[in-house]
């Protein structure tokens, strides 16, 4: 991993970072990603039962609800404006966006 | 008038309660009392909620009205990641240091209904990303047992509210351990309960697949009984499970399998594996018959977690922006509010895991890393799912290491994540899995015994767990 790499990593993950800290992430992350990386051997590996189904009872399905309004006009609008570090007239209020 | 709060339990506080030995005010302020003595050292407690005595006294009304359950007066504690509405819920983080709860998690709600009295919220590591508590925004916890050891984590105030005397049962969440892990180190009981089971409505996301909340106790039937209180379907939670897809218990096999090979991997203390070996003469002793499995791929669990877990972590951590909650830090444009705010909110733990997983999921590494690790996920749930064919639990000790002392794992991050080794694959598989003490070393510190049960079957972790507690004791 170079600095660069963990630049362009804080960058995404919108986080300010030093460039000491990400130097040492670049050290820490080598270690942590050889670890990680045995799952290429365990996918590779000829004890593996794997056959790439799933049984049916892990099958992943969506769960939706119905898309309508179920709560009262600014029933929680206060308690969700109270957490809000700045707000204008009931609108969270943020830096220039365009 | 003195209770005795080192030996009460559940029970014994309702029959108490009932028939009017004390009232749930005088039982919650001799907590307190304790809490009062003896946070200012152990720091379980982030905060003891300002309206414990009104929620005391809503529970008097139910013991009045004749509506009170098991759960109703029991003073319990809440880890610092479960929102109670009204009240400050931090995840033990700088990023939520005012954050107060706008509605109350599924749990909350259900306990309320109940007339539990939450007496405050206990100390994590941040986010629950750690296994020692010493990554806490708010300072270290200390283990009540021998203060120069952490209690574990992530759910280390949890477990020392319990430990303490500080609270009768508490809850706590479990992504990779962080249940169990903390419930060995201060020698209490602690569930993960099979995920689905338990709501994860309104508790802060570390690893949404992962994520379970369970009860701590000093008992199994403590322990029972809390998740006997919270084992409901929630509309709130897509992955809650339905009443009619929960299992009914069947007769028990009375057989429990070990992986062999899996406990012979380097870095397990050697004196807790004689223990392990007294365990497993203790449970045949109790009519069970041991036998040797064979789990090839379980011992590529830790890798598919710490791929799976920071991909998810960065992800659901990108919420705390500094613009609808939370730590907002002053700036000239957008941009810089998300990096300094999140600069500043964020711990050092946190901001390494969230880059891991930006590095997982980025293109380029996506196919290598996490693709490849959620197919290796689900062949270790088959893998299990075929095991317990044969067995009724798999058990193993529950950490690979005896409690340490502080900074002695922090600075050594791959050290830290091996002490999961063990129970991260029930949180992989999704099974339900208790840590039950199992005795004490020279020095006093806590050995446990793991046990994974099938899918949906928490009765039977139930059923051996209070067999082997009473051989323990």
């Amino acid at each position: 991993m170079k600095l660069e790499d963990v630049k362009k990593l804080a960058n995404l993950a919108r986080i300010d970072m030093s460039e000491e800290e990400m130097t040492i992430i670049a050290k820490d992350f080598d270690p942590i990603l050889a670890y990680v990386g045995q799952v290429q051997e365990a996918l590779k590996s000829n004890e593996s039962i794997f056959d790439g189904k799933q049984s049916e009872d892990h099958f992943l399905h969506n769960v939706m609800r119905e898309d309508i309004v179920t709560n009262k006009g600014r029933e929680y609008t206060e308690n969700i404006l109270a957490d809000a570090p700045d707000i204008e007239n009931g609108f969270l209020k943020v830096k220039q966006i365009l | 008038m003195k209770i005795d709060l080192k030996d009460l339990t559940i029970e014994k506080a309702h029959e108490a309660l009932e028939k009017g030995e004390y009232t749930v005010t005088e039982l919650v302020n001799a907590y307190l009392e304790v809490i009062k003595e003896k946070n200012g050292e152990i720091n379980a407690y982030l905060e003891v909620y300002d309206d414990v005595l009104d929620q005391a006294h809503k529970a008097e009304e139910m013991f009045k009205e004749g509506r009170a359950t098991l759960m109703t007066g029991i003073p319990m504690a809440l880890k610092d990641n479960m929102l109670f509405e009204g009240h400050i819920a931090s995840a033990s983080s700088k990023i939520l240091e005012n954050y107060k709860a706008t509605y109350d998690s599924g749990v909350v709600s259900q306990l309320k209904k109940q007339g539990a009295v939450f007496l405050g919220r206990t100390n994590m590591d941040e986010f629950a990303m750690g296994s020692s508590t010493e990554t806490s925004a708010y300072g270290n916890t200390k283990n009540p047992l021998n203060t120069d050891y952490v209690p574990g984590g992530s759910s280390g105030g949890a477990v020392s509210s319990v430990a303490m005397n500080g609270a009768l049962v508490a809850l706590g969440s479990d992504t990779g351990g962080s249940i169990r892990q903390p419930a060995a180190f201060t020698s209490l009981v602690g569930l993960k309960p099979s995920y689905g089971t338990v709501s994860r409505f309104g508790i802060i996301s570390m690893g949404s697949s992962l994520d379970q909340v369970g009860p701590f106790g000093k008992t199994v039937r403590d322990t029972e009984i809390l998740f006997n209180a919270i084992n409901n379907y929630d509309e709130k939670d897509s992955t809650s499970i339905k009443k009619e897809d929960r299992l009914t218990p069947h007769p028990l096999k009375k057989k429990i399998g070990v992986p062999r090979s899996f406990l012979s991997l380097d870095g397990t203390d050697k004196e807790i594996l004689q223990n392990f070996e007294e365990s497993c003469n203790k449970l045949e002793s109790l009519g069970y018959e041991i036998v040797d499995i064979s789990l090839p791929l379980i011992k590529y669990s830790l890798a598919v977690y710490y791929i799976i877990c920071p991909a998810e972590v960065s992800s659901n951590l990108a919420r705390y922006d500094g613009i609808r909650y939370g730590l907002s830090e002053k700036a000239n444009n957008l941009l810089d509010v998300y990096t300094k705010s999140r600069k500043n909110g964020f711990g050092r733990e946190v901001r390494r895991r969230i880059l891991l997983g930006t590095y997982i999921l980025s293109h380029g590494y996506y196919d290598a890393y996490y693709n490849t690790a959620i197919k290796v996920r689900e062949a270790i749930k088959e893998e299990l799912v075929k095991a317990f064919l044969d067995v009724d639990v798999i058990i193993t000790p529950t950490s690979p290491v005896m409690p340490f002392k502080f900074g002695e794992k922090i600075n050594d991050p791959i050290s830290m994540y091996l002490s999961d080794l063990f129970s991260v694959p029930a949180n992989i598989a999704g099974v339900p899995a208790i840590s039950v003490p199992s005795g004490k070393n020279k020095d006093g510190l806590p050995f446990s015994l793991h046990m994974m049960a099938p899918f949906l079957r928490e009765d039977i972790l139930f059923t051996i767990g209070k067999d082997f507690e009473k051989i323990v004791q």
